[in-house]
Protein backbone atom coordinates (compact mmCIF):
# COMPACT_ATOMS: atom_id res chain seq x y z
CA UNK A 1 0.00 0.00 0.00
CA UNK A 2 1.61 3.11 -1.47
CA UNK A 3 2.52 6.03 1.83
CA UNK A 4 -0.96 7.84 3.40
CA UNK A 5 -2.43 11.28 1.49
CA UNK A 6 -1.43 13.94 4.16
CA UNK A 7 -5.28 15.43 5.55
CA UNK A 8 -5.11 18.16 3.32
CA UNK A 9 -5.18 16.36 0.44
CA UNK A 10 -8.08 13.86 1.98
CA UNK A 11 -10.19 16.96 2.22
CA UNK A 12 -9.70 18.34 -1.12
CA UNK A 13 -10.21 14.90 -2.69
CA UNK A 14 -13.84 14.87 -0.85
CA UNK A 15 -14.30 18.49 -2.03
CA UNK A 16 -13.50 17.41 -5.77
CA UNK A 17 -10.80 19.72 -5.62
CA UNK A 18 -7.72 18.02 -6.63
CA UNK A 19 -5.87 17.34 -9.43
CA UNK A 20 -6.48 14.86 -12.14
CA UNK A 21 -3.08 12.70 -11.15
CA UNK A 22 -3.13 13.67 -7.49
CA UNK A 23 -6.63 12.34 -7.53
CA UNK A 24 -5.98 9.10 -9.19
CA UNK A 25 -3.18 7.99 -6.69
CA UNK A 26 -5.35 9.49 -3.97
CA UNK A 27 -8.51 7.80 -5.12
CA UNK A 28 -6.21 4.26 -5.30
CA UNK A 29 -4.65 4.61 -1.46
CA UNK A 30 -8.46 5.01 -0.56
CA UNK A 31 -9.69 1.82 -2.34
CA UNK A 32 -7.15 -0.12 -0.53
CA UNK A 33 -7.18 2.14 3.09
CA UNK A 34 -10.04 2.09 5.16
CA UNK A 35 -8.70 5.05 7.41
CA UNK A 36 -8.23 6.91 4.95
CA UNK A 37 -11.78 6.14 3.98
CA UNK A 38 -13.01 6.75 7.17
CA UNK A 39 -11.31 9.85 6.72
CA UNK A 40 -12.73 10.96 3.09
CA UNK A 41 -16.65 9.68 4.62
CA UNK A 42 -16.16 12.40 7.52
CA UNK A 43 -15.15 14.90 5.50
CA UNK A 44 -17.97 14.28 2.79
CA UNK A 45 -20.23 14.57 5.91
CA UNK A 46 -19.17 17.50 7.34
CA UNK A 47 -19.65 19.14 3.70
CA UNK A 48 -23.32 17.74 3.30
CA UNK A 49 -23.87 19.16 6.73
CA UNK A 50 -22.26 22.69 6.07
CA UNK A 51 -24.28 22.90 3.05
CA UNK A 52 -27.95 21.60 5.05
CA UNK A 53 -26.55 24.77 7.32
CA UNK A 54 -28.73 28.24 7.52
CA UNK A 55 -28.01 30.63 5.54
CA UNK A 56 -25.39 32.74 6.40
CA UNK A 57 -26.32 36.25 8.25
CA UNK A 58 -27.64 38.82 6.30
CA UNK A 59 -24.36 40.33 4.88
CA UNK A 60 -24.48 43.25 1.88
CA UNK A 61 -21.91 40.87 0.07
CA UNK A 62 -22.55 43.17 -3.29
CA UNK A 63 -21.70 46.60 -1.72
CA UNK A 64 -18.79 44.69 0.63
CA UNK A 65 -17.04 43.31 -2.62
CA UNK A 66 -17.57 47.12 -4.42
CA UNK A 67 -16.46 48.75 -1.43
CA UNK A 68 -13.21 46.32 -1.15
CA UNK A 69 -12.31 46.88 -4.93
CA UNK A 70 -12.94 50.32 -5.22
CA UNK A 71 -10.50 50.45 -1.66
CA UNK A 72 -7.98 48.29 -3.69
CA UNK A 73 -8.24 50.42 -6.75
CA UNK A 74 -7.69 53.60 -4.32
CA UNK A 75 -4.74 52.42 -3.36
CA UNK A 76 -3.26 51.45 -6.49
CA UNK A 77 -3.55 54.35 -8.07
CA UNK A 78 -2.40 56.06 -4.63
CA UNK A 79 0.76 53.33 -4.76
CA UNK A 80 1.00 54.78 -8.47
CA UNK A 81 1.35 58.25 -7.24
CA UNK A 82 4.27 57.97 -4.89
CA UNK A 83 6.16 55.56 -6.42
CA UNK A 84 9.16 56.72 -8.83
CA UNK A 85 9.24 55.19 -11.87
CA UNK A 86 13.26 55.14 -11.57
CA UNK A 87 13.38 53.57 -8.19
CA UNK A 88 15.61 50.87 -8.12
CA UNK A 89 14.37 47.67 -8.58
CA UNK A 90 16.40 45.92 -5.98
CA UNK A 91 13.96 46.61 -3.20
CA UNK A 92 11.96 43.95 -1.31
CA UNK A 93 8.82 45.33 -1.86
CA UNK A 94 7.41 47.61 -4.14
CA UNK A 95 5.18 50.94 -2.28
CA UNK A 96 2.61 49.83 -4.65
CA UNK A 97 2.20 46.82 -2.82
CA UNK A 98 2.63 48.58 0.52
CA UNK A 99 -0.61 50.80 -0.06
CA UNK A 100 -2.63 47.85 -1.42
CA UNK A 101 -1.64 46.15 2.13
CA UNK A 102 -2.31 49.14 3.95
CA UNK A 103 -6.05 49.64 2.43
CA UNK A 104 -6.55 45.99 2.72
CA UNK A 105 -5.13 46.83 6.61
CA UNK A 106 -7.53 49.99 6.46
CA UNK A 107 -10.71 48.17 5.02
CA UNK A 108 -10.22 45.18 7.99
CA UNK A 109 -10.18 47.60 10.64
CA UNK A 110 -13.65 49.59 9.59
CA UNK A 111 -15.42 45.90 8.70
CA UNK A 112 -14.44 44.87 12.29
CA UNK A 113 -15.96 48.48 13.90
CA UNK A 114 -18.79 47.85 11.23
CA UNK A 115 -19.53 44.52 12.60
CA UNK A 116 -19.14 44.69 16.20
CA UNK A 117 -22.30 44.97 17.98
CA UNK A 118 -22.58 48.67 19.72
CA UNK A 119 -22.73 48.51 23.27
CA UNK A 120 -26.29 49.79 24.71
CA UNK A 121 -25.74 53.28 25.99
CA UNK A 122 -28.40 52.84 29.16
CA UNK A 123 -26.22 50.54 30.49
CA UNK A 124 -23.14 51.85 30.35
CA UNK A 125 -21.70 52.58 33.12
CA UNK A 126 -21.09 56.22 34.01
CA UNK A 127 -18.40 57.55 36.67
CA UNK A 128 -19.39 60.81 36.06
CA UNK A 129 -23.56 60.13 37.18
CA UNK A 130 -24.95 61.64 40.27
CA UNK A 131 -24.98 59.13 42.97
CA UNK A 132 -26.44 59.67 46.12
CA UNK A 133 -25.76 57.26 49.13
CA UNK A 134 -26.24 56.54 52.75
CA UNK A 135 -23.12 55.84 55.34
CA UNK A 136 -22.78 55.49 58.56
CA UNK A 137 -22.03 59.46 58.82
CA UNK A 138 -24.13 61.37 56.35
CA UNK A 139 -25.93 60.90 53.01
CA UNK A 140 -23.55 61.94 50.02
CA UNK A 141 -24.08 63.05 46.09
CA UNK A 142 -21.10 62.23 44.36
CA UNK A 143 -20.84 63.80 40.91
CA UNK A 144 -17.26 63.36 38.85
CA UNK A 145 -14.83 62.76 41.75
CA UNK A 146 -16.44 65.33 43.77
CA UNK A 147 -19.39 65.19 46.32
CA UNK A 148 -21.03 66.65 48.82
CA UNK A 149 -22.24 65.08 52.23
CA UNK A 150 -23.97 66.22 54.50
CA UNK A 151 -23.46 65.10 58.17
CA UNK A 152 -25.50 63.31 60.70
CA UNK A 153 -23.42 65.28 63.34
CA UNK A 154 -24.39 64.84 67.09
CA UNK A 155 -27.24 61.79 65.85
CA UNK A 156 -28.21 58.80 68.60
CA UNK A 157 -30.17 56.76 65.51
CA UNK A 158 -30.63 58.11 62.02
CA UNK A 159 -33.20 57.04 59.48
CA UNK A 160 -32.59 57.05 55.65
CA UNK A 161 -35.35 57.47 53.27
CA UNK A 162 -34.98 58.08 49.80
CA UNK A 163 -38.16 59.97 48.35
CA UNK A 164 -37.99 60.57 44.38
CA UNK A 165 -34.90 62.32 43.19
CA UNK A 166 -33.88 63.22 46.89
CA UNK A 167 -32.22 60.84 50.08
CA UNK A 168 -33.74 61.99 53.50
CA UNK A 169 -31.66 61.66 56.53
CA UNK A 170 -33.71 62.08 60.36
CA UNK A 171 -32.20 62.19 63.45
CA UNK A 172 -32.40 64.19 66.95
CA UNK A 173 -29.95 66.34 67.54
CA UNK A 174 -28.43 65.62 71.28
CA UNK A 175 -27.06 68.69 71.54
CA UNK A 176 -30.22 70.73 70.70
CA UNK A 177 -32.98 68.28 71.47
CA UNK A 178 -34.29 69.17 67.88
CA UNK A 179 -35.35 66.89 65.22
CA UNK A 180 -33.20 67.64 62.26
CA UNK A 181 -34.08 66.20 59.13
CA UNK A 182 -31.25 66.60 55.87
CA UNK A 183 -32.17 66.04 52.56
CA UNK A 184 -29.47 65.95 49.69
CA UNK A 185 -31.07 65.86 46.25
CA UNK A 186 -29.87 64.90 42.68
CA UNK A 187 -30.87 65.86 39.02
CA UNK B 1 8.97 43.50 64.34
CA UNK B 2 12.16 43.58 63.06
CA UNK B 3 14.28 46.96 62.57
CA UNK B 4 13.18 46.88 58.83
CA UNK B 5 9.89 46.36 59.34
CA UNK B 6 9.86 49.67 61.62
CA UNK B 7 11.50 51.57 58.82
CA UNK B 8 9.21 50.40 56.49
CA UNK B 9 6.09 51.15 58.66
CA UNK B 10 7.86 54.58 59.83
CA UNK B 11 8.12 55.76 55.85
CA UNK B 12 4.67 54.28 55.19
CA UNK B 13 3.06 56.27 57.87
CA UNK B 14 5.11 59.52 56.94
CA UNK B 15 4.24 59.50 53.21
CA UNK B 16 0.76 59.29 54.71
CA UNK B 17 0.86 62.15 56.73
CA UNK B 18 2.36 63.94 53.88
CA UNK B 19 -0.40 62.87 51.24
CA UNK B 20 -2.92 64.28 53.92
CA UNK B 21 -1.84 67.33 55.66
CA UNK B 22 -4.14 70.35 56.58
CA UNK B 23 -4.69 73.02 54.49
CA UNK B 24 -4.99 76.73 54.91
CA UNK B 25 -8.62 77.40 54.86
CA UNK B 26 -10.72 80.44 56.18
CA UNK B 27 -14.32 78.77 56.98
CA UNK B 28 -15.70 82.51 57.19
CA UNK B 29 -14.78 83.50 53.60
CA UNK B 30 -16.53 79.60 52.14
CA UNK B 31 -20.09 80.43 53.23
CA UNK B 32 -22.49 82.83 52.00
CA UNK B 33 -25.74 82.60 54.34
CA UNK B 34 -28.39 84.73 52.58
CA UNK B 35 -31.86 85.68 54.17
CA UNK B 36 -34.52 87.99 52.18
CA UNK B 37 -34.76 91.32 53.45
CA UNK B 38 -38.38 90.76 54.87
CA UNK B 39 -37.23 86.92 56.34
CA UNK B 40 -39.23 86.50 59.39
CA UNK B 41 -35.71 84.94 61.10
CA UNK B 42 -32.82 87.27 61.84
CA UNK B 43 -29.00 85.83 61.51
CA UNK B 44 -27.74 86.22 65.24
CA UNK B 45 -24.23 84.24 64.98
CA UNK B 46 -22.18 81.60 63.11
CA UNK B 47 -20.04 79.29 64.51
CA UNK B 48 -17.69 77.55 62.71
CA UNK B 49 -15.49 76.34 64.86
CA UNK B 50 -14.54 72.67 64.36
CA UNK B 51 -14.65 73.53 60.47
CA UNK B 52 -11.32 72.76 58.99
CA UNK B 53 -9.33 71.53 55.40
CA UNK B 54 -7.37 68.68 54.51
CA UNK B 55 -5.22 68.01 51.67
CA UNK B 56 -5.56 64.24 50.26
CA UNK B 57 -3.69 63.85 47.32
CA UNK B 58 -4.94 65.63 44.28
CA UNK B 59 -8.30 66.77 46.39
CA UNK B 60 -9.20 68.69 49.37
CA UNK B 61 -11.78 67.65 51.77
CA UNK B 62 -13.37 70.17 53.78
CA UNK B 63 -15.73 70.36 56.52
CA UNK B 64 -17.72 72.52 57.57
CA UNK B 65 -19.57 72.77 60.77
CA UNK B 66 -21.72 75.58 61.11
CA UNK B 67 -23.99 76.26 64.01
CA UNK B 68 -26.28 79.16 63.17
CA UNK B 69 -28.39 81.10 65.94
CA UNK B 70 -31.61 82.49 64.43
CA UNK B 71 -34.30 84.76 66.08
CA UNK B 72 -37.53 84.84 65.12
CA UNK B 73 -38.47 88.11 64.04
CA UNK B 74 -42.29 87.44 62.85
CA UNK B 75 -45.28 87.79 65.11
CA UNK B 76 -46.25 84.60 64.73
CA UNK B 77 -44.84 81.60 66.68
CA UNK B 78 -42.11 79.43 64.56
CA UNK B 79 -43.44 75.19 64.10
CA UNK B 80 -40.00 74.74 61.43
CA UNK B 81 -37.52 76.20 59.39
CA UNK B 82 -35.80 74.88 56.13
CA UNK B 83 -32.72 75.93 54.77
CA UNK B 84 -31.02 75.49 51.19
CA UNK B 85 -27.26 74.24 51.15
CA UNK B 86 -25.81 74.80 48.25
CA UNK B 87 -21.99 73.99 46.58
CA UNK B 88 -22.21 75.06 42.53
CA UNK B 89 -18.76 74.38 42.21
CA UNK B 90 -18.70 71.24 43.75
CA UNK B 91 -21.52 69.48 42.67
CA UNK B 92 -23.37 71.01 39.38
CA UNK B 93 -26.61 69.46 39.59
CA UNK B 94 -26.31 68.21 43.47
CA UNK B 95 -28.23 70.88 46.29
CA UNK B 96 -29.20 69.86 49.87
CA UNK B 97 -31.68 71.35 52.64
CA UNK B 98 -31.65 71.02 56.46
CA UNK B 99 -34.99 71.48 57.75
CA UNK B 100 -35.93 71.82 61.27
CA UNK B 101 -39.48 70.91 61.82
CA UNK B 102 -41.51 70.60 65.37
CA UNK B 103 -40.41 74.09 66.55
CA UNK B 104 -42.22 75.72 69.03
CA UNK B 105 -40.21 79.67 69.13
CA UNK B 106 -42.36 82.55 70.02
CA UNK B 107 -41.85 85.93 68.70
CA UNK B 108 -38.59 87.40 69.38
CA UNK B 109 -37.08 83.67 70.90
CA UNK B 110 -33.92 82.84 69.15
CA UNK B 111 -32.95 79.03 68.03
CA UNK B 112 -30.04 77.12 66.66
CA UNK B 113 -29.88 75.22 63.65
CA UNK B 114 -26.71 72.94 62.61
CA UNK B 115 -25.56 72.43 59.49
CA UNK B 116 -22.41 69.33 59.21
CA UNK B 117 -21.23 69.23 55.34
CA UNK B 118 -17.94 67.22 54.27
CA UNK B 119 -16.82 68.69 50.60
CA UNK B 120 -14.57 67.04 48.40
CA UNK B 121 -13.20 69.16 45.39
CA UNK B 122 -9.90 69.29 43.71
CA UNK B 123 -7.12 71.20 44.10
CA UNK B 124 -7.32 73.89 42.05
CA UNK B 125 -11.09 76.12 42.87
CA UNK B 126 -12.71 79.09 41.77
CA UNK B 127 -12.94 82.31 44.06
CA UNK B 128 -15.95 83.00 46.20
CA UNK B 129 -17.49 80.90 48.89
CA UNK B 130 -17.95 77.17 48.44
CA UNK B 131 -21.33 77.27 50.32
CA UNK B 132 -24.28 79.35 49.74
CA UNK B 133 -26.69 79.29 52.54
CA UNK B 134 -30.73 80.28 51.84
CA UNK B 135 -34.27 80.07 53.27
CA UNK B 136 -36.38 78.27 51.95
CA UNK B 137 -39.03 78.32 53.90
CA UNK B 138 -40.49 79.24 57.27
CA UNK B 139 -44.31 77.08 59.09
CA UNK B 140 -46.05 79.37 61.66
CA UNK B 141 -48.57 77.99 63.76
CA UNK B 142 -51.68 77.66 62.30
CA UNK B 143 -49.62 76.67 58.68
CA UNK B 144 -48.76 80.15 57.64
CA UNK B 145 -45.98 79.85 55.55
CA UNK B 146 -43.36 81.99 55.01
CA UNK B 147 -40.43 81.53 51.49
CA UNK B 148 -39.27 80.96 47.77
CA UNK B 149 -40.27 77.35 48.33
CA UNK B 150 -38.04 75.87 45.91
CA UNK B 151 -37.87 72.74 47.74
CA UNK B 152 -41.84 72.15 48.25
CA UNK B 153 -40.74 72.55 51.81
CA UNK B 154 -43.86 74.33 52.16
CA UNK B 155 -46.05 70.64 51.87
CA UNK B 156 -43.04 68.83 53.85
CA UNK B 157 -43.13 71.07 56.81
CA UNK B 158 -47.19 70.97 57.19
CA UNK B 159 -46.82 67.24 57.01
CA UNK B 160 -44.51 67.38 59.85
CA UNK B 161 -46.60 69.51 61.39
CA UNK B 162 -49.95 67.86 61.11
CA UNK B 163 -48.38 64.48 62.31
CA UNK B 164 -46.89 66.20 64.98
CA UNK B 165 -50.64 67.76 66.07
CA UNK B 166 -51.97 64.23 65.92
CA UNK B 167 -49.33 62.63 67.99
CA UNK B 168 -49.16 65.49 70.61
CA UNK B 169 -53.27 65.50 70.70
CA UNK B 170 -52.61 61.05 71.31
CA UNK B 171 -49.85 61.81 73.91
CA UNK B 172 -52.07 64.33 75.77
CA UNK B 173 -55.15 61.90 75.41
CA UNK B 174 -53.05 59.00 76.96
CA UNK B 175 -51.27 61.33 80.02
CA UNK B 176 -55.06 62.27 80.34
CA UNK B 177 -56.40 58.79 80.58
CA UNK B 178 -53.45 56.96 81.95
CA UNK B 179 -51.59 59.60 83.59
CA UNK B 180 -47.72 59.59 83.68
CA UNK B 181 -47.35 55.93 84.16
CA UNK B 182 -49.11 55.43 80.82
CA UNK B 183 -47.25 57.89 78.90
CA UNK B 184 -43.94 56.30 80.20
CA UNK B 185 -45.07 53.33 78.83
CA UNK B 186 -45.85 55.17 75.48
CA UNK B 187 -42.25 56.52 75.32
CA UNK B 188 -40.49 53.06 76.36
CA UNK B 189 -42.80 51.52 73.36
CA UNK B 190 -41.88 54.20 70.83
CA UNK B 191 -38.16 53.98 71.91
CA UNK B 192 -38.40 50.40 71.46
CA UNK B 193 -40.28 50.41 68.09
CA UNK B 194 -37.92 52.69 66.72
CA UNK B 195 -34.83 50.35 68.15
CA UNK B 196 -36.32 47.56 66.52
CA UNK B 197 -36.69 49.08 63.03
CA UNK B 198 -34.39 47.90 60.67
CA UNK B 199 -30.82 50.49 59.53
CA UNK B 200 -30.82 50.19 55.90
CA UNK B 201 -27.91 51.35 53.59
CA UNK B 202 -29.50 52.65 50.24
CA UNK B 203 -27.97 54.40 47.36
CA UNK B 204 -29.67 55.84 45.10
CA UNK B 205 -29.14 56.64 40.91
CA UNK B 206 -31.48 58.70 39.11
CA UNK B 207 -32.76 56.38 35.94
CA UNK B 208 -31.60 52.78 35.49
CA UNK B 209 -28.87 51.31 37.13
CA UNK B 210 -25.41 52.64 37.18
CA UNK B 211 -23.71 49.25 37.37
CA UNK B 212 -25.10 45.62 36.63
CA UNK B 213 -26.26 43.73 39.55
CA UNK B 214 -25.87 40.65 37.65
CA UNK B 215 -29.06 38.76 38.69
CA UNK B 216 -32.23 38.78 36.07
CA UNK B 217 -34.87 41.16 36.30
CA UNK B 218 -38.48 40.75 37.08
CA UNK B 219 -41.03 42.65 37.61
CA UNK B 220 -42.45 42.78 40.91
CA UNK B 221 -45.66 43.99 41.73
CA UNK B 222 -46.58 46.01 45.28
CA UNK B 223 -49.34 44.49 47.93
CA UNK B 224 -51.42 47.68 49.34
CA UNK B 225 -51.81 48.28 52.98
CA UNK B 226 -55.23 49.74 53.04
CA UNK B 227 -55.38 53.01 54.86
CA UNK B 228 -58.59 54.23 56.74
CA UNK B 229 -60.18 57.45 55.80
CA UNK B 230 -56.73 58.02 53.08
CA UNK B 231 -58.91 60.35 50.37
CA UNK B 232 -56.44 58.58 47.55
CA UNK B 233 -56.35 54.63 47.16
CA UNK B 234 -53.25 52.89 45.46
CA UNK B 235 -54.99 49.72 42.71
CA UNK B 236 -52.07 49.19 41.26
CA UNK B 237 -48.31 48.83 40.87
CA UNK B 238 -45.48 47.36 40.23
CA UNK B 239 -40.99 48.21 40.09
CA UNK B 240 -38.61 46.22 37.97
CA UNK B 241 -36.90 43.66 40.86
CA UNK B 242 -33.09 42.85 40.54
CA UNK B 243 -31.12 41.17 43.54
CA UNK B 244 -31.40 44.12 45.84
CA UNK B 245 -32.34 46.47 43.35
CA UNK B 246 -35.37 48.20 42.68
CA UNK B 247 -36.05 50.08 39.55
CA UNK B 248 -38.86 52.98 38.32
CA UNK B 249 -41.28 52.11 40.91
CA UNK B 250 -44.46 53.14 39.32
CA UNK B 251 -48.06 52.93 40.98
CA UNK B 252 -51.80 53.87 39.75
CA UNK B 253 -53.82 55.57 42.40
CA UNK B 254 -57.82 56.60 42.41
CA UNK B 255 -59.24 59.76 44.10
CA UNK B 256 -61.78 58.52 46.65
CA UNK B 257 -62.58 61.91 47.48
CA UNK B 258 -64.59 64.59 46.59
CA UNK B 259 -62.05 67.06 46.08
CA UNK B 260 -59.26 67.17 43.56
CA UNK B 261 -55.93 66.24 44.34
CA UNK B 262 -52.39 67.56 43.23
CA UNK B 263 -49.83 65.29 45.16
CA UNK B 264 -49.72 61.79 46.31
CA UNK B 265 -46.88 59.98 48.25
CA UNK B 266 -47.12 56.17 48.61
CA UNK B 267 -45.04 54.54 51.51
CA UNK B 268 -42.58 51.99 50.19
CA UNK B 269 -41.76 49.22 52.20
CA UNK B 270 -39.66 46.20 51.19
CA UNK B 271 -39.67 42.58 52.67
CA UNK B 272 -36.61 40.85 52.14
CA UNK B 273 -36.29 36.92 51.64
CA UNK B 274 -35.55 36.36 55.36
CA UNK B 275 -39.42 38.22 56.18
CA UNK B 276 -37.35 41.21 57.50
CA UNK B 277 -39.44 44.65 56.85
CA UNK B 278 -38.06 47.95 56.34
CA UNK B 279 -39.35 50.92 55.17
CA UNK B 280 -37.38 51.81 51.85
CA UNK B 281 -38.56 55.16 51.04
CA UNK B 282 -42.11 56.82 49.20
CA UNK B 283 -42.88 57.21 45.77
CA UNK B 284 -43.76 60.95 45.47
CA UNK B 285 -45.93 62.27 42.24
CA UNK B 286 -43.84 64.59 40.16
CA UNK B 287 -44.23 68.05 40.72
CA UNK B 288 -46.89 69.47 38.66
CA UNK B 289 -47.64 66.34 36.75
CA UNK B 290 -50.58 64.93 39.22
CA UNK B 291 -53.66 66.38 38.83
CA UNK B 292 -56.83 63.73 39.73
CA UNK B 293 -59.91 64.98 39.88
CA UNK B 294 -62.93 63.56 42.27
CA UNK B 295 -62.98 59.88 41.08
CA UNK B 296 -60.31 59.73 38.36
CA UNK B 297 -57.29 57.41 38.55
CA UNK B 298 -53.62 58.75 37.97
CA UNK B 299 -50.44 57.33 37.94
CA UNK B 300 -47.22 58.03 40.09
CA UNK B 301 -43.61 56.90 39.13
CA UNK B 302 -40.13 57.66 39.90
CA UNK B 303 -37.32 57.24 37.67
CA UNK B 304 -34.40 55.67 40.33
CA UNK B 305 -32.56 52.69 41.39
CA UNK B 306 -32.36 52.03 44.77
CA UNK B 307 -29.73 49.41 46.05
CA UNK B 308 -30.46 48.33 49.75
CA UNK B 309 -27.44 46.80 51.46
CA UNK B 310 -26.95 46.61 55.68
CA UNK B 311 -23.89 45.89 57.86
CA UNK B 312 -21.69 48.31 55.34
CA UNK B 313 -22.25 46.68 52.07
CA UNK B 314 -23.71 43.01 52.94
CA UNK B 315 -26.70 43.19 50.04
CA UNK B 316 -30.43 43.07 51.20
CA UNK B 317 -31.88 40.90 48.40
CA UNK B 318 -35.66 42.10 48.13
CA UNK B 319 -38.29 39.38 48.17
CA UNK B 320 -41.81 41.19 48.08
CA UNK B 321 -43.20 44.93 48.19
CA UNK B 322 -46.00 46.74 49.69
CA UNK B 323 -47.22 50.48 49.50
CA UNK B 324 -49.31 52.89 51.55
CA UNK B 325 -50.71 55.76 51.30
CA UNK B 326 -48.55 58.06 53.05
CA UNK B 327 -49.96 61.67 52.65
CA UNK B 328 -52.06 63.29 50.13
CA UNK B 329 -52.17 67.33 48.93
CA UNK B 330 -55.44 68.44 47.70
CA UNK B 331 -55.95 71.09 45.38
CA UNK B 332 -56.34 73.51 47.84
CA UNK B 333 -53.08 73.51 49.48
CA UNK B 334 -54.59 71.47 52.71
CA UNK B 335 -53.17 67.75 53.71
CA UNK B 336 -54.12 64.37 54.83
CA UNK B 337 -52.16 62.48 57.17
CA UNK B 338 -52.62 58.70 58.28
CA UNK B 339 -54.46 58.57 61.47
CA UNK B 340 -52.04 56.58 64.60
CA UNK B 341 -53.87 53.68 64.68
CA UNK B 342 -53.49 52.78 60.72
CA UNK B 343 -49.77 53.17 61.39
CA UNK B 344 -47.70 49.87 61.56
CA UNK B 345 -44.32 49.38 63.12
CA UNK B 346 -42.47 49.37 60.32
CA UNK B 347 -43.51 52.54 59.48
CA UNK B 348 -41.15 55.52 60.47
CA UNK B 349 -42.28 57.77 63.78
CA UNK B 350 -43.40 61.34 62.92
CA UNK B 351 -40.36 63.84 63.71
CA UNK B 352 -42.32 65.05 66.88
CA UNK B 353 -42.40 61.55 68.30
CA UNK B 354 -38.61 61.14 67.71
CA UNK B 355 -38.38 64.53 69.65
CA UNK B 356 -40.36 63.85 72.59
CA UNK B 357 -39.40 60.28 73.07
CA UNK B 358 -35.87 61.09 73.05
CA UNK B 359 -36.73 64.03 75.71
CA UNK B 360 -38.52 61.34 77.74
CA UNK B 361 -34.77 59.22 77.13
CA UNK B 362 -32.35 61.78 77.97
CA UNK B 363 -34.51 63.96 81.06
CA UNK B 364 -37.25 61.80 82.20
CA UNK B 365 -41.40 61.24 81.67
CA UNK B 366 -41.43 64.60 83.69
CA UNK B 367 -39.97 67.08 81.18
CA UNK B 368 -42.22 65.16 78.32
CA UNK B 369 -45.17 66.04 80.43
CA UNK B 370 -43.92 70.03 80.52
CA UNK B 371 -43.63 69.44 77.08
CA UNK B 372 -46.84 68.65 76.12
CA UNK B 373 -48.60 71.66 78.57
CA UNK B 374 -46.50 74.18 76.05
CA UNK B 375 -49.15 73.05 73.25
Amino acid sequence: MSKHPSEANLALFAGGELSLWRRWGVKRHVAECAACRDAVDEFLALREQASGMAELPDVAWDSMAAEMRANIRLGLEAGECVTERSSPRHLGFSLRGVAACASLAMLLVVSFLIERPAPRVAELKTDDAAVIETSGSGIQVMEGGRSLMLLNAHAHTVDYQASGSAMGARYVDSDTGQVTINNVYVQ
Amino acid sequence: MSMCSKWIVAAFAGAMALCAQDAPFDPHSSIDIKLPPDSPVALLSTNVRDSGATQRGGAMVIDLHMALSLRNSDSRTIRGITLLVTAQEVTAGGKASVAVPSLNVAPGQAFPVRIDLRLLRPLQAGAGPLVQVSLDGVLFEGLDFYGPNRLNSRRSMTVWEMEAERDRRYFKSVLASAGPEGLQREMLSSLARQDERPHIDVRMSRGRSVTSVGEPERMARFAFLKMPGAPVEAIDGWAEVAGNEARTPTIQVVNRSARPVRYVEIGWIVKDRQGREFLAGSVPAAEGDLLLPPGQTGRVLQDTALRFSRNAGEPVAIGSMTGFVSHVEFADGRVWVPGRKALSAVMAPSPEEQRLADLYRTKGVGAVVEELRKY
